[in-house]
């Protein structure tokens, strides 16, 4: 059943980290600040600039509190330490074994049927198929999550 | 605007909308993407395309 129509705002204070908790998979969010990002690969080094108001998104597929302190983890090494964002290469034997995946800025929509090779300029997130088209949106003090709702699972706010 | 990582692979990092910046204050260099560019060095906002 599709719940593409239906949208929930989820609000959080700067501090704190939102999570989507569903049967298989987990997803979770947060406010860039406005900070800037590094992006890195093997050959050059691009600065992704950002509004206070965007987002950092992370998905994992699994549940349960090593998942959420997995995708915290992630979260916060990114802005708070300021980790950079390391972009393999197409092929890496690496690749398979990412258990996180994070997309940044105001919109992400999380697809199940990602093509091999995912654009780094595009706003699509590897996700599982119970959160398939979901949208998440940058709100001024929190997010939409554009098809989800309590059916699906359940949200988790807690400190970054 | 920017997503790392997609389950099997990832990669195509050179279809990347970005721009090379020069910062007028210190002089760096950097390539950047978004709305807002700062110089990552000296965080000044007075940055312009190279």
């Amino acid at each position: 059943m599709s719940n593409l129509h239906e949208a929930m705002h989820i609000s959080f204070k700067n501090d704190e980290i939102a999570y989507l908790c569903g049967q298989k998979s987990t997803i979770a969010f947060t406010k860039t600040l406005g900070n800037f990002f590094y992006l890195e690969t093997e050959t050059e080094e691009t600065v992704l600039f950002t509004e206070p108001e965007d987002l950092m998104v992370a998905s994992a597929f699994g549940t349960g509190d090593k998942i959420l302190r997995g995708l915290q983890c992630t979260l916060y090494q990114l802005r708070e330490l300021g980790a950079p964002l390391i972009v393999l290469p197409k092929g890496h034997p690496a690749s398979p074994r990412l258990k996180v995946v994070v997309s940044i800025g105001p919109r992400t929509r999380l697809s199940c049927k990602i093509q091999p090779g995912t654009h780094p300029e595009q706003d699509v997130l590897c996700g599982s198929e119970e959160f398939a088209d979901l949208e998440i949106l940058a709100e001024p003090g929190g997010a939409e999550a554009r098809g989800f709702s309590f059916k699906m699972g359940i949200v988790i706010i807690k400190q970054l | 605007m920017c997503t790392v990582g997609g389950g099997p692979d990832i990669g195509n990092i050179e279809a990347l909308v970005a721009k090379d910046y020069e910062c007028l204050d210190c002089k760096s260099k950097f390539k950047g993407m978004g709305r807002r560019p700062m110089c990552p060095s000296c965080q000044s906002r007075n940055v312009k395309p190279a």
